[in-house]
């Protein structure tokens, strides 16, 4: 333990000069702390000292703070000898949040997020008021996810207006909202939200035994905090949702999951996951049923096409053309007559160029960006096929496959997707059908031998659960749904029999 | 961790050490749309003509620049000693590898037919790359001919017989016949194969002379090729074979032309909508014979009599049955006197019915077939006098 260690751990003691002499040491001179001395009992000469961080800080409350100690410490105590830190909350501290501390440690974090700490003469404690007030975005639609219909809210990086916008949706005394805090040095506030009745028993136990085995210096996004906890470290597979719908936590957290919250960052850990939520989009729930069905289906459609389009196209043209309906094989190969490349290496290089595209398109600012998509699309779609480097057909198939792409609703689900495209592309032109369909099943195999906290990834189609289909390919009306799924523990919804009905003419 | 390194490295080599084999740019093939089989001018081997697209120009502009004469297809012809060695002989002129699985169309000449198919049947079976569906066609004009002629509306000539296959239904005057039809014929010990009949005829009309009338070769599919075992043995009339695919297929629709019962001149003209068709076998003493049942419900299309069409309807239906009759006899006459080949499954139907005797008979069923008593029964009706007129000019 060094020396910074064992002061941290070390108590207060009644004496303010020592106090401020081991504060000191700890925090030596940052511009932005701001150390206000003053005196609380004129007739006693009672020293006191407020601590605490400029720019983090309500002024309002060290106003109040300040006013409630040097007005009317005389008035309240007179001449009593003794002033302990519990008087002091109780009968002359006006601020809405006080807590004592023993540890000179805590003291410190709580200065650094914003709060103020009050030492006094002949108190063997330190008082924590609570002050934290600073300037943040504002809540605004999530720029990932949009939906037509639905709330268009989204999560801000702070943690506590982001609980907030969870306790508008669910006012249920369960939902429990828990707090820690990750990073030996960033100190980054985590919170853990879950409805104690329907989370599943050991689902939360497990989530905070994961958390509280990270040892990392500092988290500053969720994604630290992911890919810490996750189930499968190595995989390609998202195992873990991130999103920055406040709809989309709520309704995970009432079917029995559990959300991370994390400071600073608009996007919120909800576990388990299976991978068919990242094709299930908030809309789907708002709209018609009919419609929200139908869009999910185009929504696995184009999951297919993303991942298989073109490593079929490439294994088709370069192996299997009796496979071809004749009439589209001799459209492609007028299309290939001028074509130098082997159709793998042109669909890499599309691939890639459409990658670049759009790698390009979001790091430029936004103005900018616009042009590189004008500039990449004319020279992608016109110059190089007049040029006759690449084919007009796979222009279009790569066309095809960026689409499908961009309308999976979740954007780390569909980069993993594009990223298991290329080992397919090429295993496609090297060795045909065989080389597409080996790690094609390879892919599936690993898929299915993923867990997302205990819970199968592919479920529940495989292993099948019959019980959550409703869910799955289609959504189900409403009233349809009388229970929750499986992974939840109070499995009732509503009771059954809710389909409306106009009243019956007597 | 060092599980996925040795995964990888294997996936690496296997990659790198198998290269690319067997792959084949769909752009480095030449792919065939119609084939067409004669015998080599010598008369010892075989002449294989290979109708190949140029697929640039086959599309037309597709955004790439296209070159070359403008022909969308390129016709090569090799001789061998058998189909094989002729194949293989096409590389000689081929720049490109050949490529069979697009195939449309095999075409035999009739003097090809006459020698023997069962090589041709072999060949194109045991190659993997050729379909079953393959149309397959014989032909009096030469079958190189046949094969290279660019007919008026497809861009392929290939495309354009397999598609003459498609609407034949609605004439009904050739037999569908693909690969897996001819081998099944072939093979079976019952039946002789029976193949439609192609022909080059000056149907088209030139735009550019329309004066010279129809003066452009085109492709017509009437008739039929009869073989007996694999050799060409003659052939069957475009009305012989009308009748005759009532035997082997189903029929879709069929227009009759009849006089009218009172006034030879004038005609009216029947369209076969609905028939139920039945060729019975029944034995008795040990002697087989067939009792063909046909009951047809046409429509009338064109009526050009003077008389009501009320009393004349019975009178045309008797003369649409004695037409379809006669039609059905005199293509048996053909069956059982000129050719003594049974093409019209009629003993897949006797083994279906009488196993026992069948087994007796098998191998003298070409024998027997010749004498086997058939009588043809037609019954028609006329269901619908679409025609609004009630019949007569006047």
């Amino acid at each position: 333990m060094t020396q910074q260690d064992e002061l941290l751990k070390s108590a207060y003691s009644e004496s303010l000069d020592d106090n401020v002499e081991k504060l000191d040491a700890l925090l030596g001179k940052s511009i932005d702390l701001i150390i206000r001395p003053f005196v609380l009992h004129k007739g006693k000469d009672l020293r006191a000292r407020c601590y605490f961080t400029d720019g983090l800080t309500k002024a309002a409350e060290i106003d109040t703070l300040l006013t409630g100690l040097m007005a009317f410490t005389e008035d309240v105590f007179g001449d009593r000898e003794e002033l302990t830190g519990k008087e002091l909350t109780e009968r002359l501290l006006l601020n809405f949040s006080v807590r004592m501390t023993h540890e000179i440690g805590e003291g410190i974090t709580a200065v650094l997020s914003g709060d103020t700490l009050l030492l006094v003469e002949g108190v063997g404690a330190g008082l924590i008021v609570g002050s934290r007030g600073w300037d943040m975005r504002s809540v605004a639609e999530p720029a990932t996810e949009t939906v037509v219909r639905g709330p268009r809210d989204g999560f801000t990086e702070n943690i506590r207006t982001n609980t907030a916008i969870m306790r508008r949706r669910i006012r249920d005394p369960n939902l429990r909202i828990e707090g820690m805090q990750i990073g030996t040095r960033s100190k980054t506030d985590v919170n853990i939200a879950y409805i104690k009745d329907v989370a599943k028993e050991g689902l939360v136990e497990e989530v905070k035994l994961r958390l509280s085995r990270i040892r990392i210096d500092a988290v500053l996004e969720s994604g630290y905090i992911e890919e810490l906890i996750e189930d499968a470290p190595r995989s390609i597979f998202v195992t873990i949702q991130s999103t920055e719908r406040p709809d989309k936590v709520a309704a995970a957290i009432l079917e029995g999951r559990v959300a991370v919250f994390v400071d600073n960052t608009p996007f919120v850990l909800v576990m388990p996951t299976f991978f068919w939520e990242y094709v299930q989009a908030a809309d789907d729930y708002y709209s018609r049923y009919w419609v929200g069905s139908f869009f999910r289906q185009i929504r696995y459609i184009c999951f297919i096409l993303s991942l298989t389009l073109s490593p079929i196209y490439v294994m088709l043209v370069s192996f299997h053309h009796e496979m071809i309906p004749t009439e589209l094989a001799l459209t492609i190969a007028s299309g290939r007559a001028v074509v130098p490349f082997p159709v793998l290496l042109e669909a890499l290089l599309m691939e890639i160029a459409f990658e670049l595209m759009r790698e390009a398109g979001l790091r430029m600012p936004k103005p900018i960006g616009q042009a590189v998509s004008i500039v990449g699309s004319l020279i992608i779609g016109q110059a190089a096929v007049q040029a006759g480097l690449v084919s007009p057909f796979m222009v279009i198939v790569v066309a095809v496959t960026g689409i499908a792409s961009f309308a999976i609703p979740n954007y780390p689900a569909s980069f993993s997707i594009r990223l298991v495209r290329f080992p397919l592309i090429v295993a496609a032109g090297f060795f045909g059908l065989l080389g597409f369909a080996v790690f094609l099943f390879a892919f599936m195999i690993h898929a299915l031998s993923l867990r997302s906290f205990g819970e199968p990834y592919l479920a529940p189609a495989a292993p099948f659960r019959p019980q959550d289909q409703k869910d799955l390919l289609a959504r189900m009306p409403w009233w349809s749904y009388e229970k929750r799924p499986s992974i939840a523990k109070d499995r009732r919804r509503q009771p059954s029999g809710t389909k409306p009905r106009p009243p019956r003419p007597s | 961790m060092n599980g996925l390194r040795r995964i990888c490295s294997a996936l690496l080599a296997l990659a790198l050490l198998a290269g690319c084999g067997g792959k084949q740019e769909i752009s480095e093939l030449a792919i065939v749309t119609g084939v067409g089989l004669d015998l080599s001018d010598d008369g010892e081997g075989v002449r294989v003509t290979a109708q190949i697209v140029r697929a640039a120009d086959a599309r037309g502009q597709t955004g790439a620049p296209a070159g070359g004469t403008g022909e969308p297809i390129y016709s090569v012809s090799a001789e061998g000693e058998t189909i094989f060695e002729a194949i293989r002989n096409l590389a000689r002129v081929s720049s490109r590898r050949v490529y069979w699985a697009h195939n449309f169309v095999i075409a035999m000449s009739e003097e090809y037919a006459r020698e023997g198919i069962s090589d041709m049947v072999d060949f194109f079976t045991r190659n993997h790359e050729l379909r079953m569906e393959t149309k397959v066609v014989v032909t009096p004009d030469r079958a190189e001919e046949l094969v290279s002629t660019r007919t008026g509306i497809e861009i392929l000539p290939g495309e354009s017989i397999e598609k003459l296959f498609w609407y034949s239904d609605i004439v009904g005057e050739a037999p569908q016949t693909n690969m897996m039809h001819i081998e099944e014929m072939l093979l079976s010990k019952t039946t002789h194969p029976m193949i439609a009949r192609a022909k080059l005829r000056k149907a088209g009309i030139s735009n550019k002379k329309p004066e010279k009338g129809a003066s452009v070769n085109q492709v017509e599919l009437a008739g039929a090729a009869v073989f007996k075992l694999d050799r060409m043995v003659g052939w069957l009339t475009p009305d012989q074979t009308k009748a005759a695919v009532f035997f082997i297929q189903k029929v879709e629709s069929l227009t009759i032309p009849l006089a009218c019962p009172k006034e030879e001149k004038r005609k009216a003209t029947a369209e076969l909508q609905g028939h139920r068709f039945h060729a019975t076998p029944s034995l008795k003493d040990g002697e087989i014979s067939f009792r063909v049942t046909m009951d047809v419900a046409a429509d009338l299309v064109e009526y050009g009599c003077n008389e009501p069409l009320e009393s004349a309807l019975p009178d045309l239906e008797k003369l649409l049955e004695e037409d379809l009759r006669g039609g059905i006899e005199s293509m048996l006459e053909v069956a059982q006197n000129d050719y003594q080949v049974d093409f019209l499954k009629l003993g897949d139907r006797v083994r279906n019915e009488y196993p026992v005797y069948w087994h007796r008979v098998e191998r003298r069923w070409d024998g027997i077939f010749p004498g086997v008593e058939i009588e043809v029964d037609v019954h028609a009706e006329i269901t619908s006098p679409v025609l609004k007129v009630r019949g007569g000019r006047k």
